[in-house]
């Protein structure tokens, strides 16, 4: 263990809105750690104000006045050039038209040299709250042009001076996130930007494997299933990303991901505004639409502006405590102030729609990947807006009951552990590997059994229990043990197919148990469902005879080779000679 | 490493008829991305890699974790060092007085006298820990309900200064408890002169700053470590300090030329101390330098290089090129006769040291005779007017010849030969008859004295 001590390892997550960082402490265990301003949450955001460059959650603020100098939103604009970007929908600095490189420009003041020269023209231009004219021995104001890569760079460098500061040392080993859709171009973008920065980078990791490898999925411990399909969400500040995945021993193979990049916590803000500019139109007698449109008054603006930070504060409470959350602005509009509060009932109530759209996603996602929602054995959550009880309440009357929601480490901090636990992974190879070769051994795709292979008892008709699920990557092995009684036991193996048994159940409309509830997109029907997914025996592989000799169990060991061939062995527990085995 | 699960369900018996079924090949795989992250993932990358099948894999795991688990630190105070500080102790180190721990042996108190310098950390630590499960006061009230913690005190004191490394280092420069005699090198054989150096040394070496500290080494160590052992000793590098010798300073005083003044006592002293040290070390080294029999050896050795180097250049142009076998016999055979020579040379000296002493008196009792005999002879000469007819004087230069003949004369024969002569001259009488005596002991001398003698021929 001591190795892992004069070892200190970060991982990133790299949010387009937050970002949070995650080590390994001296107990081996990862930990997302907040930064100098105890935030543990890192706003993706820059302001340059005069002679001032504010990174993290100290920009925010900025956005109020200084919008036209505040960056945000720059990771998806990694690696892309500026006709690809979309930049219309940029809010904050302006892009700059260049055709290579994305790149902002921003006002600011630099030092006065020793001539007095005449004001920028731009400044007038740029923000009310810039100095209009300078004195000879003020600073002069100036623009700047910072390009995406570099505007990366900036704030990545600030989450590693945060690291540093706490570890001690510098991170030698560091995994950091991307997001799912992220192009190859995007990934050695990103790549590029942090190691500009000065991070030693290991691994670009994608967000729902981070998730994958935060909760261990298919390595937690002996009571976990060893082969599940699961479900990661991710919904963060701006967009849903949803992966179905199969999760086989460990191993994680994508069966369909996707994402909306409307759909985000900023849905919920919008409506919080709303309610709130609503609220205070009510009280006031002053008309505020909220959140406004680009062509709204700067008053409106401001207000909006100053109300979204205020709302950030009121969802975090919101999703940490049952009671209600305040909200309070001062000098909202006009010079009114508000001050309200909003409980969670109220609330989900206003968001039940966002949460349908959620959940609607899933579905369609699931759909996609040619399965049912019945079929999925876990859902993992990751993303600040996942934090929502009501969308944890939603997305569990969703899936079939047995089915957990699981939200077990922070999802807002998730990501982060993921990354740090890969990074740590990695950096301890074992064996002589080197992190390159062992991260170039896979293709963009590998071989995986197509469909699962199961065990029947002889003379039955179903499959009793899956050994090998579909979707394994090759070559896998799995080992059952069987209990058996003394005699002479035979087993037959067989290769089948998922369905989903639907069962009508008829009951009485007035019965209002949610618990045994599978909505479909519509819920017209009074006739209630249940759906088991079960295994259809489709081809016989082979069988195996053992003659047990005492009561015990029988260990079945089946290998599906890497090209595809079977290997099926069974022997008799503490009697390694007694056993019966074929190959195909 | 395969996980088994155990299936909830029992297998019944085979039914009776039943028939293996044909095997036949499952599906083709199809093809899926998968997430290159975790632990699963990084085993498989392991395995194709390595190209190790399951079990291979398995094996090795098993193996590292293994090793793991034998090389894994014991944390608590399980099975590491047994019996380390479990030891009873002796009487005289229970009664220690902890008011007195300048004079505690505080390697002893934690049970590490057999270790002493040599304890590292770990040894210390664990000691320290079991010491104090046995001696705390707690404990003891309760097992005999005596108050007495000053053993206790003497457990804390000595584990206070032997994990803090400046107090450490500051007793271990001072431990009186490891010897620092030198016995008389000069009465040792080269085999024992050895051994000893290699104890003295592998001592001295634990005040070295640098580390690792050359060993003295074997008998016939090659001259570059020879030469290197002794460069490393006369540039030696020592941490040793003698703060442990400082005379407290009055705490409870308030006079501070007082305290400067012992300070400044304590200061002088602890450099003398450091300077005798030094020295005394310098002049170990010095005097094993002198003794040391394979420098000896490498100066015979170079010298007999040289000599071969000289004879093979005038004798083939160039020293022939040995190849290294040939060398070491060569090496060998030199030192074998060496020995062997020696050897003789030592029973030789032994036996005629008495018999060598008695011819020695002898022959200087010769030489002195020697004289007398000549002086005699001479006389006789003399008194025969130098063998010149009667009535003339003899000439300077044939006196001279004569003598000069005679010098060479008695030069030739052996002392007993002129003693002979010396009496036949006597015999004979002066004149012509002892003339005829000397010119026959020239012609007895011979092949030896010719063409020397004209006088006396």
């Amino acid at each position: 263990m001591a190795d892992l001590w004069d070892r200190s390892i970060l991982g990133i997550n790299f949010g387009q809105s937050y970002a949070s960082i995650a080590v390994i402490d001296k107990e081996g265990h990862p930990t997302c750690i907040a930064n100098e301003e105890g935030e543990r949450q890192i706003a993706c955001a820059i302001s340059y104000v005069g002679e001032q460059v504010y990174i993290g959650n100290g920009a925010l603020p900025h956005l109020v006045k200084n919008g036209n100098n505040t960056i945000m939103g720059f990771r998806n604009l990694l690696g892309h050039t500026y006709d690809e970007v979309d930049h219309t929908t940029i809010l904050t600095a302006p892009l700059l038209a260049d055709s290579s490189v994305p790149a902002y420009t921003v006002d600011i003041l630099v030092p006065p040299p020793a001539t007095k020269s005449a004001s920028n023209p731009r400044s007038a231009a740029a923000s009310g709250t810039a100095t209009p004219n300078p004195a000879a021995s003020e600073p002069i104001p100036s623009t700047k042009t910072i390009t995406v890569p570099e505007v990366t760079s900036l704030f990545l460098s600030t989450l590693l001076t945060s690291a540093t500061d706490f570890l001690g040392t510098k991170p030698s080993a560091c995994v950091i996130s991307a997001p799912t859709w992220f192009t190859p171009a995007q990934h050695d973008a990103l790549r590029k930007a942090a190691e500009e920065a000065g991070i030693s980078v290991l691994q670009v990791l994608d967000e729902a494997a981070a998730v994958l490898v935060g909760y261990r999925a298919g390595n937690a411990g002996e009571e976990e299933r060893r082969d599940k399909r699961v479900v990661v969400l991710d919904m963060g500040e701006t967009s849903l990303a949803i992966s179905v995945v199969q999760v086989s021993e460990g191993e994680y193979t994508v069966l369909n991901k996707g994402r909306d990049d409307k759909l985000g916590g900023r849905e919920f803000d919008d409506l919080l505004l709303k309610h709130f500019s609503k609220e205070f139109t009510k009280k006031t007698k002053i008309a505020l639409d909220l959140p406004c449109g680009p062509d709204a008054s700067p008053a409106d603006k401001r207000a909006d502006a100053k109300l979204l930070l205020a709302v950030e504060h009121t969802k975090r409470s919101l999703s940490a405590s049952s009671g209600a959350a305040t909200c309070a602005v001062e000098s909202l509009k006009d010079g009114y102030d508000l001050s309200t509060s909003i409980n969670r009932m109220r609330f989900d109530g206003l968001a039940s729609n966002v949460y349908r759209q959620v959940g609607n996603k899933l579905i369609e996602f699931v759909q996609a990947a040619g399965l049912d929602l019945a079929e999925i054995d876990e859902v993992l959550l990751a993303g600040a807006s996942t934090l929502f009880p009501g969308l944890q309440q939603h997305l569990s009357l969703l899936v079939s009951p047995t089915t957990p929601v699981t939200s077990t480490i922070d999802p807002s901090e998730v990501i982060a552990v993921g990354c740090a636990l890969q990074a740590l992974h990695l950096s301890t190879l074992k064996d002589g590997l080197k992190v390159t070769d062992v991260l170039s051994s896979i293709k963009d795709k590998v071989d995986v059994t197509s469909s699962p292979i199961g065990l029947v008892i002889p003379g039955q008709d179903e499959i009793s229990a899956v050994i090998v699920d579909s979707g394994a990557p090759l070559p896998v092995r799995r080992r059952v043990a069987i209990p058996v009684k003394k005699g002479n036991v035979a087993l037959e193996l067989w290769e089948g197919k998922h369905e989903v048994k639907v069962e009508k159940v008829e009951r009485a409309p007035i019965e209002k148990s949610d618990d045994d509830d599978e909505d479909e997109d519509d819920e017209e029907e009074e006739d209630e469902e249940t759906k088991t997914p079960i295994t259809k025996k489709t081809k016989v592989l082979g069988g195996v005879q053992v003659d047990i000799k005492g009561d015990g169990q029988l260990i079945l060991e089946v290998i599906v080779q890497r090209n595809g061939g079977l290997q099926v062995k069974a022997w008799e527990q503490g009697h390694e000679d007694n056993k019966d085995e074929f190959e195909v | 490493m395969a996980s088994v699960i155990t299936l909830p369900f029992t297998l019944p018996s085979a039914p009776s008829g039943w028939t293996k079924p044909s095997a036949s090949k499952p599906s083709a795989p199809t093809q899926l991305t998968l997430y290159p992250a975790g632990p699963s993932f990084i085993g498989a990358a392991r395995r194709q890699i390595l190209q190790r099948s399951f079990e291979e894999d398995d094996k090795n795991i098993i193996k590292a974790r293994e090793e793991a688990e034998a090389s894994n630190v014991d944390k608590g105070d399980g099975s590491l060092y047994p019996g380390l500080g479990e030891e009873e102790e002796p009487h005289h180190v229970l009664s220690q007085d902890p008011k007195e721990w300048k004079k505690q042996d505080h390697y002893a108190v934690l049970g590490l006298g057999h270790l002493r310098y040599k304890a590292h950390d770990e040894h210390i630590r664990i000691a320290h820990r079991r010491k104090v499960l046995r001696h705390h006061p707690d404990k003891k009230a309760a097992q005999h309900g005596a108050n007495d913690d000053s053993f206790f005190k003497c457990i804390q004191k000595a584990h206070e200064t032997l994990t803090h490394s400046d107090k450490r280092k500051q007793f271990d420069s001072v431990d009186w408890n490891i010897e620092d005699e030198v016995p008389d090198l000069k009465s040792l054989s080269p085999e024992e002169f050895v051994s000893t150096c290699n104890k003295i040394f592998s001592r001295e070496g634990r005040f070295s700053r640098v580390q690792p500290v050359p060993e003295f080494g074997s008998l016939d160590a090659p001259k570059k470590e020879v030469e290197g052992f002794y460069d490393f000793f006369y540039n030696f590098d020592s941490w040793r300090s003698f703060e442990w010798h400082d005379k407290e300073v009055n705490e409870g005083s308030d006079n501070r030329d007082d305290k400067r003044f012992t300070e400044k006592k304590n200061k002088s002293e602890r450099t003398r101390r450091k300077k005798e040290d030094n020295t005394r070390l310098r002049t170990l080294v010095d005097q094993v330098l002198a003794l040391d029999p394979r420098i000896k050896r490498i100066k015979a050795e170079e010298k007999a290089a040289r000599d071969a180097k000289k004879k093979g250049s005038v004798a083939n142009g160039a020293p022939k090129a040995l190849t290294p076998a040939q060398k070491k016999a060569a090496e060998e055979q030199k030192k074998k006769e060496e020995a062997e020579k020696k050897e003789a040379d030592k029973k030789a000296n032994e036996a005629s040291k008495g018999d060598r002493e008695a011819a020695k008196k002898a022959k200087e009792a010769a030489r002195k005779n020697l004289k007398k005999w000549k002086k005699s002879i001479a006389t006789i000469i003399s008194s025969s007017n130098y063998f010149q007819p009667e009535g003339q004087s003899p000439s300077a230069a044939v006196v001279e010849k004569q003598l000069a003949e005679l010098d060479i004369l008695v030069d030739i024969l052996e002392p007993e030969e002129v003693k002979d002569l010396k009496e036949k001259i006597e015999k004979a009488g002066n004149g012509a008859p002892a003339k005829a005596a000397l010119v026959e002991s020239v012609k007895a001398a011979g092949a030896k004295g010719e063409g020397k003698f004209t006088e006396f021929a």
